[in-house]
């Protein structure tokens, strides 16, 4: 099992990571840092032994049709592992231009099943991210059913909602106050925060709690889960997470104390236990 | 040429029969799995072959939602379900799952299959995606301003669906979890709690994040012109009145913009119908612009109630020349109203006389769901409704 990361910076020295998630700029939301095509470059080449996975999950309007096209054709010419696409607009443009680069099946909140992640598979997609709104027992249906090779983010502050409108701008008119580009909320009946960032992209809605999953790590790797993945924003002691986790792995998951040492992130494990429910009557 | 489409929602039978008769082309519907409102009443197997069956004999067409992001226990049992509505008899499936659009496609190729908004398409290179999969027309994202989907229509072969009427998502559909994180109900599986009509606090202030409904009225022929094959009408969930209404008018506009008949004036009345029956604010979104916070709520309060539906007309008494009515908002002696029909033809009077179920006077209607009687020198159809225009 690898372990992929996205951090805040772009200093990934002394980091026991397998690889990398860097996100292209314009071309992805939800990101702290965003990188242009020359700087993915540098990051490449001064981190040779790192898989390098590129972002690109944003909507994707007509008029970015043309420089999306020139973009991909420049990322095939890299050593880059894979990139995370939102948009199927991507998956065509791969598929007219017949270019190699391997694609993640990244659409947030609908990677739920093993099914669909092996028509991705056959559309010539490679990995998938799944959603983070199943279960774990779900997440190890697809790891074991599907061909698509599965990435799971185990650790976070999940992104849960996504919206074109610049949901701040327009709010800080309406009370006639300086615009903030981040807002903390609070959900009233729940007692629970959210975070809401905007960008030139629109606005992203994010968990204050983090989400822990380090305690699932064993059971990923128990089902041979090929990647799992861990996010900076809103995590403290990053790196040392980072590092202890790759550890971890390779031990195989063996080590209690790793799983005592990071209940100090809460003891919030998002859906993985949890199912969702539909029918309320 | 082709006549654009009007597509309406239908909760149940009743609603299915209502809008087809008021003018609606065409139906979705949604079966009791697998569908985007898990919590309307939703369509048996018995109850979707009626509506195929009164549907066709009117030469219209139903299509059924099928619309879930799908897990790994939904599967189960889904593709005998698909082979039973199918015998049924509709017309279109509205998915948003790519394997169960390849699954519709290779074992029942007659039945159309239509992308969900669901899927948020926003550019030509994701429909040609799914154009050349099988897809017989994408609904489009309500992101879009005229002249990207004109751009989409103009480079592809695929029909293309809009949304005209109904509420709005905050967030672009299908990337929303907040109901999931909030509520626990799983927005993606027919279960979304509307998070976004919450309010939230920050600094002590109300946050909303909620947005106006959508009316296109104005851009009908906008959308006839750039192409479009299909008007979508939102809401599996509203009245028989909010239906007659909202399909009755726009199915005089597009006629009135196809025979050219349409006048200011007319429109004058059709979009003050529009209004009256809505319950919140409307605006057209990102059709001509990019939207912006006049399409949005910053007050926790954005419910408006409407109680200009006075009853539904379910028979005529010969003997007495009354028209029979089901009340359903208060009325009283003077009152302008209109009685308006299936087929277009309204009429407006003046109340004088209110009668009870045996010919008994009143001076009010003030009984919901009491059996009441007008005098009206003529029968009219079925479904047939009454409106306040103005009080006494």
């Amino acid at each position: 099992m690898k372990l992929l990361i996205e951090k805040n910076t772009s200093n990934f020295d002394n980091l026991k990571t397998d690889g990398i998630i860097l996100s292209l700029k314009d071309y992805s939301v939800q990101s702290t840092i965003y990188y242009d095509l020359d700087e993915i470059k540098e990051i490449i080449n001064k981190y040779p032994k790192l898989e390098v996975f590129i972002k690109m999950n944003k909507n994707i309007f007509n008029d970015e049709i043309d420089r999306l096209k020139e973009m991909l054709i420049e990322l095939n010419k890299l050593n880059i592992k894979g990139i995370f696409f939102y948009d199927l607009a991507i998956l065509n443009i791969k598929q007219e231009l017949n270019l190699d680069v391997d694609l993640v099946w990244d659409q947030s909140h609908m990677v739920n099943n093993y099914r669909t992640c092996d028509y991705y598979y056959n559309e010539g997609v490679k990995y998938a991210l799944l959603g983070k709104e199943i279960t774990l027992e779900e997440i190890k249906e697809i790891v074991e059913k599907s061909k698509i090779t599965s990435i799971v983010e185990v650790v976070s502050t999940p992104a849960i909602a996504y919206s074109k409108r610049k949901l701040l701008t327009n709010y800080f008119k309406s009370i006639n106050k300086d615009k903030k580009d981040t807002l903390e909320i609070l959900e009233k009946v729940s007692n629970k925060y959210y975070i809401v960032k905007e960008s030139n992209n629109g606005t992203s809605f994010y968990t204050k709690d983090i989400m822990n999953g380090t305690s699932i790590i064993k059971d990923l790797y128990s089902v041979n889960t090929p990647y799992i993945i861990m996010r900076e924003e809103g995590i403290p002691d990053f790196d040392e997470l980072v590092n202890d986790t790759h550890e971890y792995i390779e031990n195989e998951c063996k080590d209690n104390d790793y799983i005592e040492k990071y209940k100090k992130l809460g003891d919030n494990t998002n859906f993985f236990f949890k199912e969702t429910m539909y029918k309320v009557k | 040429m082709k006549k654009i489409e009007l597509l309406s929602p239908a909760g149940d039978l009743e609603r299915l029969k209502v809008t087809l008769l008021y003018g609606a082309d065409a139906v979705y519907i949604g079966g009791q799995k697998y569908s985007l409102r898990a919590n309307a009443t939703n369509f048996s197997l018995e109850e979707i072959k009626e509506a195929c069956d009164f549907a066709h004999k009117l030469g219209k067409r139903v299509h059924l939602t099928l619309n879930i992001v799908f897990h790994n226990s939904d599967m189960a049992g889904v593709e005998e379900y698909i082979k039973d509505v199918v015998a049924c008899g509709i017309d279109a499936f509205i998915v948003s799952d790519p394997f169960i659009i390849s699954y519709i496609k290779k074992n029942f190729p007659k039945v159309e299959v239509h992308l969900s908004t669901q899927n948020s398409t926003t550019n030509y290179e994701t429909v040609l995606f799914f154009e050349k999969n099988g897809v017989d027309r994408v609904v489009l994202a309500r992101e879009l301003s005229k002249k990207e989907i004109k751009e989409i229509i103009d480079k592809t072969n695929t029909d293309i669906e809009v949304f005209i009427h109904g509420a709005m998502c905050t967030c672009f559909s299908g990337r929303c979890a907040l109901s999931n994180y909030v509520t626990n109900r799983d927005a993606n599986r027919g279960g979304c709690a509307q998070i976004c009509r919450f309010a939230f606090k920050t600094d002590g202030e109300d946050f909303t994040l909620a947005t106006k409904d959508m009316n296109m009225s104005k851009y009908i022929k906008d959308l006839i012109d750039i192409g479009v094959t299909s008007m979508k009408v939102e809401g599996r969930m509203r009245s028989i009145y909010y239906l007659a209404t909202v399909i009755g008018t726009y199915r005089k506009i597009v006629d009135e913009l196809y025979d050219n008949t349409l006048t200011p004036e007319k429109m004058e009345v059709y979009e003050e119908r529009l209004n009256r029956v809505a319950n919140r604010e409307t605006t057209s979104h990102y059709f001509m612009h990019e939207a912006d916070e006049k399409d949005q709520y910053f007050t926790g309060r954005q419910e408006l109630s409407n109680q200009d539906y006075l009853g539904l007309i379910t028979g005529y008494d010969k003997e007495n020349k009354c028209i029979v009515l089901v009340e359903r908002n208060y009325f009283k002696k003077g009152d302008l109203v209109e009685i308006f029909t299936p087929s277009g033809t309204t009429y407006e009077y003046k109340i004088k006389n209110i009668y009870d179920e045996d010919m008994n006077e009143l001076d009010v209607a003030r009984h919901p769901e009491e059996v009441l009687k007008l005098p009206f020198d003529k029968e009219v159809e079925e479904y047939s409704m009454i409106r306040l225009i103005r009080g006494a």
